[in-house]
């Protein structure tokens, strides 16, 4: 394993690519541009004009009549005073906030265990892995299962402490979030240890070893060998876990619809609610690009980064 | 600074044993080179020293202690890696001073230690330049210096020459010898290449199959090999092996070399040392340096398949595969054409025991 | 290196511990799957983890071959909807594959398409939910609303950056040389692709077309949008399984899920060496 710290050989550039090639080359990207074009440039361009207007699949035009329902920008000075939706931002921040560094820390400690060999390594790394692989729906359902008020979690918690315990996860706003951060947990745990393990391994034994034989403890190994050399691989972990939480929403819509009440409503729950039920597309289309542009911003100033 | 004493060491790695039973005794700042063939046990045997893998059976002392049991950390001992295992995310500082950091040493003593070291090895201007992408004589010296800044009593390198150009080894070599000199440690040097152990090493312990074949000065294991593997992995090329009989002749006790001939009589001391011997098959024995092109009288016997000239030597492949013979000779000798007689120096001749290998020693 | 007694004792127990809490949902669920409808919503002291009369009878009854009168028959059974999950994941990862691979292959070695890496990262960066309005809005007038073909197209866009950035990384791994000597001997670039360079990526393409069919396979909410009666997919028939009249069908809910969670598992630990680098995008190899 290793991180590509070092790009193989530069892309050719056109002048040092022969003609038919070039062509081939085209040809061969072709496709992947026509879907992009296709997801990318329409979409978007629907969406803005989508979004400038006041239309609804209800209001009894097709959508390229829209313009009917011309409301310039009051879908954008809307959404910057919707308490709904900040709150799930806020929302979506929190589970994010709370669930990446637990996440991080359990799948660190995990593969920390994991670099030397012992025996039963390859079973247990095997199951461990295996909730990242649930379809996250069917993990929605697990845990949903799991927190009803007569259900198992409670059940364990009564034998634990001798006596029957009766908490409704799900129905109580503070739990219900409680209990949707422990699936997500559960189910992203293991793809930090999976990648976390990946660059401990990649540390090299031997600089670990020199500096043992310096005296540095596991605390200081792990400070001044294992982490500046995982720098990149946390990095990358990290993002991916941030992305996915912030587009949270299978598990969660399984386990609670958003519920009780608001209390679990993530950014992709409420946008998903306006949606299909109170249906008002022209404003959600305002949300989705406003969306958009920032997470576009982020990404372009992302690849900057990790590009130097 | 202190001894080394090895007792009785034995590493077995599940059903295979690396080392049977090792006692060597290293002598306080002594360098001495661990040389064999890759396999050999060598690797095993320091890292046990060093505390990276613990002994099956046996015991290891620096000076009266015991350090089996003892974590590496705490063992005083500086390691260089085959690869030197620089901390290249670190500048040059931050290496020479990181075991001094680790251990909490005042600031103060941090600095001028690895400042007083630097100046030492020439790496002073260097000091705040980060660590990768410096060149291999200056990695080798930063992994010293690194070790060298704790002032471990023992220093253990692993062979630290292997992947460095073999133009640039002759120079890293000297520089290797004149900075043991300097620190007076007592360093082990694993080596599978002879000519570093021969030119750097106090002594040198052949090992061969988990097994120590013999330590000695470097002269010493060149010209009397305890054995036969010796006798052939010391030298390039190796000593002529051959096998053969003891024969009295009318002139003396010599060896009967089947089809290259009767050798020429052995002299008095190895002759008396066959006698006692008791077995009559013999392994024969002779450098490839110290033979002559003889005119009449008893001499091996050889055609000439190749002669190499590299320069100031001539080295001779005489004979088929099986009973193949090498000599070497200064300058570029005027050769006979096909078969020549040789006959090796009588002070080099070496006698071996045909079944356990070991040297048959007269005098 | 040996490691401590305290420190081997303490490994085993925190690894048991992970153990422990990553099998108890799938457990449970197993469990469920077998339970009689006695024991779907036993509490208390009645609660198992051992169902006391295992039976098929749920997985019967998402067939709709069920003898059981306790519940109301299924108006449609689970076979179009787990159809639908295989039509709509398996044609998206060949979409997926065949234009990332396509394309892979050529900014690997022509350098085309260098717009691809960001605008790829990009759609991998964009929630689903932000651009359904204008998807739903386009397959509406492409009539490929709850079509499993509609579901397989989308699926394909949305998991081209990995199809894309996998076989990216495998294509810069591979020795030039062959190609090169092949190209020497007078064949067309495009016929090296095809005969040479496909056939030799063979085992990387497997597990690339594996583990974009996992995310393929797990999708839920893109279904939820795109289809409603159908083609409903397995995750979207699963919700379907409670009303207010029979209220949760825990124990047919569970055998579903488990028919839904078997296979990616399954495919993901025969991959499991490759999926660290699918996950990070290429960015880290094992």
């Amino acid at each position: 394993m290793s991180v590509t710290d070092t790009p193989p050989a530069p892309p050719p550039t056109a002048a040092s690519v022969p003609a038919d090639a070039v062509r081939l080359g085209h040809w061969l990207t072709l496709p992947a541009q026509i879907l992009i074009l296709f997801i990318a440039v329409f979409p978007i361009l629907m969406q803005l004009y989508i979004s400038l207007t006041d239309w609804s699949p209800l209001s009894g035009r097709p959508w390229p009549r829209a313009w009917e329902l011309w409301n310039g920008f009051a879908n954008y000075a809307d959404l910057m005073s919707d308490r709904r939706l900040w709150s799930a931002v806020g929302r979506t921040a929190l589970v994010m906030i709370v669930c990446v560094p637990v996440q991080f820390f359990l799948g660190l400690g995990l593969a920390m265990l994991f670099v030397d060999d012992f025996r039963g390594k390859r079973l247990f790394y095997s199951i461990l892995i295996m909730p990242m692989m649930v379809v996250p729906a069917v993990a929605g359902y697990m845990f949903f299962m799991l927190f009803q008020s007569g259900g198992p979690i409670n059940d364990i918690f009564g034998t634990l402490i001798g006596r029957p315990v009766v908490i409704a996860w799900l129905s109580d706003p503070t739990l219900a979030l409680v209990a949707v951060m422990i699936a997500d947990i559960w189910q992203w745990t293991p793809l930090m240890f999976l990648i976390l393990l990946a660059g401990l391994v990649g540390v090299p034994d031997d600089q670990m070893k020199a500096a043992t034989l310096l005296g540095a403890n596991a605390w200081q190994r792990f400070r001044t060998i294992a982490l500046p050399r995982m720098k990149t691989i946390i990095i990358i972990a990290l993002a991916i876990r941030v992305i996915e939480n912030f587009k949270i929403f299978d598990t969660l819509y399984i386990m609670t619809s958003g519920g009780p009440g608001v209390a679990t409503e993530t950014i992709s729950v409420y946008i998903y609610k306006v949606t299909t039920q109170d249906l008002i597309w022209g404003y959600v289309a305002a949300i989705a690009l406003v969306i958009l542009i920032v997470l576009s911003v982020v990404a372009v100033l992302a690849m900057r980064r990790m590009a130097r | 600074m202190s001894a080394i004493r090895l007792e009785h060491l034995v590493k077995r790695f599940g059903s295979f044993t690396a080392l049977k039973e090792m006692d060597l005794t290293i002598g306080d700042g002594e360098f001495l080179a661990l040389l064999g063939p890759s396999g050999c046990g060598k690797s095993t045997t320091m890292n046990m020293i060093a505390g990276m893998e613990a002994p099956s059976e046996g015991r290891i002392l620096f000076g009266d202690r015991d350090m089996v049991g003892v974590p590496m950390g705490r063992r005083g001992v500086g390691f260089v890696f085959q690869n030197y295992a620089i901390f290249t995310h670190m500048t040059v500082r931050r290496n020479l001073d990181y075991g001094l950091r680790m251990t909490g040493r005042p600031a103060v003593e941090v600095r001028q230690r690895a400042e007083a070291m630097a100046a030492l090895l020439n790496l002073t201007p260097l000091l705040e330049r980060p660590a990768a992408g410096l060149s291999v004589n200056i990695l080798q010296r930063i992994a010293i210096g690194r070790s060298a800044v704790m002032e471990p009593a023992i220093f253990l390198l692993d062979e630290p020459l292997s992947n460095v150009d073999a133009a640039f080894r002759a120079v890293m070599r000297t520089e290797l010898k004149a900075l043991q000199r300097q620190f007076g440690q007592t360093m082990v040097y694993v080596t599978h290449d002879q000519l570093e152990a021969m030119t750097m090493a106090d002594r040198i312990a052949v090992m061969d199959h988990g097994v120590l074949q013999q330590v000695g000065t470097p002269l010493e294991v060149y010209n009397a090999p305890a054995n036969t593997f010796v006798a052939r992995f010391i030298g390039s090329p190796g000593m002529n092996l051959l096998p053969g009989r003891l024969a009295e002749t009318d002139r003396g006790l010599a060896v009967d070399l089947g089809e290259l001939g009767i050798s020429p009589p052995l002299p008095d001391a190895l002759a008396a040392a066959a006698h006692g011997a008791g077995r009559p098959e013999v392994t024969y024995g002779f450098r490839p340096e110290e033979v002559h092109l003889v005119e009449t009288g008893p001499a091996l016997r050889l055609p000439l398949i190749l002669a190499e000239r590299i320069g100031a030597r001539t080295i001779l492949h005489l004979g088929r595969a099986e009973d193949a013979v090498r000599a070497v000779f200064q300058g570029n000798p005027v050769l006979p054409e096909g078969v020549l007689a040789i006959a090796p120096d009588p002070a080099s001749l070496r006698l071996f025991d045909a079944v356990t290998g070991a040297a048959i020693r007269g005098g | 290196m040996t490691r401590s007694p305290v420190f081997e004792t303490f490994r085993y127990a925190a690894i048991l511990l992970a153990l422990a809490i990553t099998l108890v949902p799938i457990i449970w669920m197993t469990s469920m799957a077998f339970k009689p409808v006695s024991e779907w919503q036993a509490t208390g002291a009645d609660l198992t983890w051992i169902p006391k009369r295992p039976t098929f009878e749920n997985f019967r009854y998402l067939f709709g071959q069920s003898e059981t009168t306790l519940i109301v028959a299924l108006e449609r059974t689970a076979t179009k909807p787990i159809l639908a999950s295989l039509l709509s994941a398996g044609f998206g990862t060949l979409i997926a594959m065949g234009a990332g691979t396509a394309a892979a292959y050529g900014l690997s070695r022509f350098g085309s398409g260098g717009n691809l890496p960001l605008a790829l990262i990009q759609l991998r960066l964009f929630p689903p939910m932000a651009v359904m309005i204008p998807v739903m809005m386009m397959w509406a007038f492409l009539s490929l609303m709850d079509t499993w073909w509609g579901l397989a197209l989308i699926y394909g866009i949305v998991t081209l950056p990995f199809a894309f950035w996998l076989m990216k990384t495998f294509f810069d791994e591979m020795p030039r040389e062959i190609e090169e000597a092949a190209l020497v001997e007078g064949c067309t670039r495009l016929r090296v692709f095809l005969k040479i360079t496909l056939p030799m990526m063979r085992a990387p393409l497997a597990s690339a077309t594996l583990f974009v069919f996992i995310l393929n396979w797990s999708d839920y909410l893109i279904a939820l949008l795109l289809t409603t009666r159908q083609w409903v997919t397995i995750p979207v028939y699963m919700s379907s399984l409670a009303s207010s009249m029979t209220g949760q069908l825990y124990g047919a809910k569970a055998a579903l899920g488990l028919i839904a969670a078997v296979p990616p598992v399954i495919l993901g630990i025969m991959i499991q060496r490759h999926l660290v680098r699918g996950l990070t995008f290429g960015a880290l190899k094992q």
